[in-house]
């Protein structure tokens, strides 16, 4: 299965990125990082590109709140990627705010997963029950 | 420098300069003391050897050998046809279109091989919204598909090929991902299929599709009849002019003193060249060469001049900066010595425009952070330091809002242009 990830807008978080990246490796994902400073439409041209399941991004400077309100906009522009499963996770806000707000914005915004101030592994676990659940076979098959 | 990229003949004669004249230079005995380099463009040409560079304007009645034989034959004649190198940007380029998937990979990435390898793009088809295209009606030399890393197919469908039977063009290029190149050469005529340009790690692949372009180029270059004539006094290919400029860069500072980054332009008759160093840029394109190049066809002030004026009428800048030059608009009716200077001072602001955020065309460069602007080309014998520097200011200060200052360097002696025809040379 095939993930885009990296860490978007102006954010130079390069070491949440690689760990993110090893950890998915591990997991068994094919893994196509933009790194770090990566803008919203070059992820989904990615995922244009190489077929991707699955767009994860990662934000940790707060950043995200700002993207995050583009991407619905964006996403409708493309006309491939229906069944992409987008996720972001990370530090989604700047200061302190409800976890549940949050994460509900951010749905809003068009993220199916939204995992803020949660460790990689749990998230990392979400996903790969998200993905089972909307496609049963890869029980059988793995990432 | 580039040929295209001259100056109108009546100028320099008028300001003393090298039209006809030959000036001697500083010579590397070591590296090309018998090879003579030879530069065709649309208004000049200029004949290098080790001692000396002549500049001739051009004869329209004559081809380009014989006006060359009768202007430098006896200079031409001391050289065996291996050590005569010829480069030319008078064929006025070759045009592409590229049909791609996404901007940010397969259209960026072949847009900056094609300019790379001196082709003009002619137009970047999203190949999701293909059918909202108009048809472009000129022929077009050049069509270039690509798209998707190579674990990646199914990406084209009926709709290219219903878009390419409208399409008027001489040669077609795959460079996309593997298991769509056999479906799509079995129902493209004609398909060239070469390796992908996008890898597995989303990373640009150069070579393959900068080789045929630049072999096409060339091609181009021999077939054109004036041209390749040329080929009966040199055992040599003939390259394009910005081609060989771009190969002196990683060496200018050898002979100049640029700090870096920098941009190097040369404006001249029918084109302008822009060279500059990639730290200029912000984008996920990461190649060995340290400077890309673009060529701005239209912008130029002899052949080209009445689409410089048009540029410049539509700048609501340009007026502005007429009155600062203290001239009026009148300036573009007049065909002296002052109205070239003030077209060339235009096309300085017009071409530094276009590559900011205020008129971006394919590119926009971190001009802030340019340290040097270097010049060459018929430019250098018409304008002095001061008037180039009194443009760049108004630059700045109006469409940047900032007193930054790069260094000016004029290439006066047309190093440049040697340092590069002579590492092409020793290449050959």
């Amino acid at each position: 299965m095939k993930v885009v990830t990296g860490v978007i807008g102006n954010d130079i978080h390069v070491v949440a990125n690689r760990l993110m990246d090893l950890s998915l490796n591990a997991r068994g994902y094919e893994v196509f990082n933009l790194g770090v400073n990566t803008y919203l439409e070059e992820f989904f041209d990615a995922a244009v590109e190489t077929g991707a399941d699955i767009l994860l991004i990662s934000s940790l400077n707060g950043e995200a709140e700002g993207w995050g309100r583009e991407v619905k906009l964006l996403k409708a522009k493309y006309k491939n990627l229906d069944n992409l499963v987008m996720m972001i996770g990370g530090n989604l806000t700047v200061g302190s705010g409800n976890a549940e707000d949050i994460v509900q914005r951010f749905k809003s915004y068009g993220f199916d997963l939204v995992c803020h101030q949660i460790d990689l592994n749990t998230g990392l676990d979400m996903l790969e029950d998200h993905m089972r659940q909307s496609s049963p076979a890869l029980e059988t098959t793995g990432a | 420098m580039s040929t295209e990229n001259e100056t109108d003949g009546s100028v320099l004669n008028g300001v003393g300069q090298l039209n006809g004249h030959s000036s001697e230079k500083p010579t590397d005995q070591s590296s090309s003391n018998s090879k003579l380099l030879v530069d065709i463009g649309s208004t000049y040409f200029k004949v290098s050897t080790a001692h000396s560079i002549e500049q001739h304007f051009r004869d329209f009645n004559k081809r380009i050998l014989d006006d060359l034989m009768h202007k430098c034959g006896d200079t031409v004649q001391r050289f065996d046809a291996q050590d005569i190198h010829i480069c030319s940007s008078a064929n006025g380029g070759l045009s592409t279109l590229i049909i791609g998937l996404t901007h940010s990979y397969s259209l960026k990435y072949a847009t900056n091989i094609a300019y790379n390898s001196g082709i003009n793009v002619i137009d970047s088809i999203l190949f999701q919204d293909i059918e909202e295209y108009s048809i472009p009606s000129d022929l077009i030399d050049v069509v270039i598909i690509v798209g998707g890393i190579d674990s990646n197919g199914g990406m084209f469908d009926d709709r290219l090929h219903a878009y390419l039977s409208k399409l008027n063009y001489s040669n077609v290029v795959y460079v996309g991902n593997a298991p769509d190149a056999a479906t799509l050469s079995k129902s493209i005529n004609q398909l060239v299929v070469l390796p992908n340009i996008i890898d597995d790690r989303l990373h640009i692949v150069e070579k393959h599709l900068k080789d045929y372009l630049t072999n096409l180029y060339q091609e181009d270059i021999e077939g054109k009849e004036d041209i390749k004539h040329l080929y009966e006094i040199t055992g040599n290919q003939i390259y394009s002019t910005p081609f060989v400029v771009n190969k002196s860069l990683p060496h200018i500072h050898a002979s100049f003193s640029v700090t870096d980054p920098f941009i190097l332009l040369d404006i001249g008759g029918a084109t302008t060249d822009v060279h500059y160093s990639k730290d200029l840029v912000s984008d996920n394109i990461v190649t060995e060469q340290e400077h890309d190049r673009i060529v701005f066809k239209k912008l130029g002030v002899f052949k080209s001049r009445q689409s410089l004026i048009f540029t410049a009428e539509n700048n609501e800048y340009a007026y502005e900066l007429l009155m600062h030059l203290k001239v009026t608009e009148n300036i573009y009716k007049e065909h002296s010595e002052k109205a070239t200077k003030i077209l060339m001072q235009l096309a300085i602001f017009l071409v530094l425009c276009k590559m900011s955020h205020y008129r971006p065309a394919y590119v926009t460069l971190k001009l802030l952070s340019m340290n040097s602007i270097v010049f060459t080309g018929g430019i250098t014998k018409v304008l002095t330091t001061a008037d180039i520097e009194d443009v760049v200011a108004f630059f700045y200060r109006k469409i940047m809002n900032s007193d930054h200052k790069p260094v000016t360097v004029l290439d006066t002696q047309y190093d440049i242009w040697t340092i590069g025809a002579k590492e092409q040379a020793t290449c050959q």
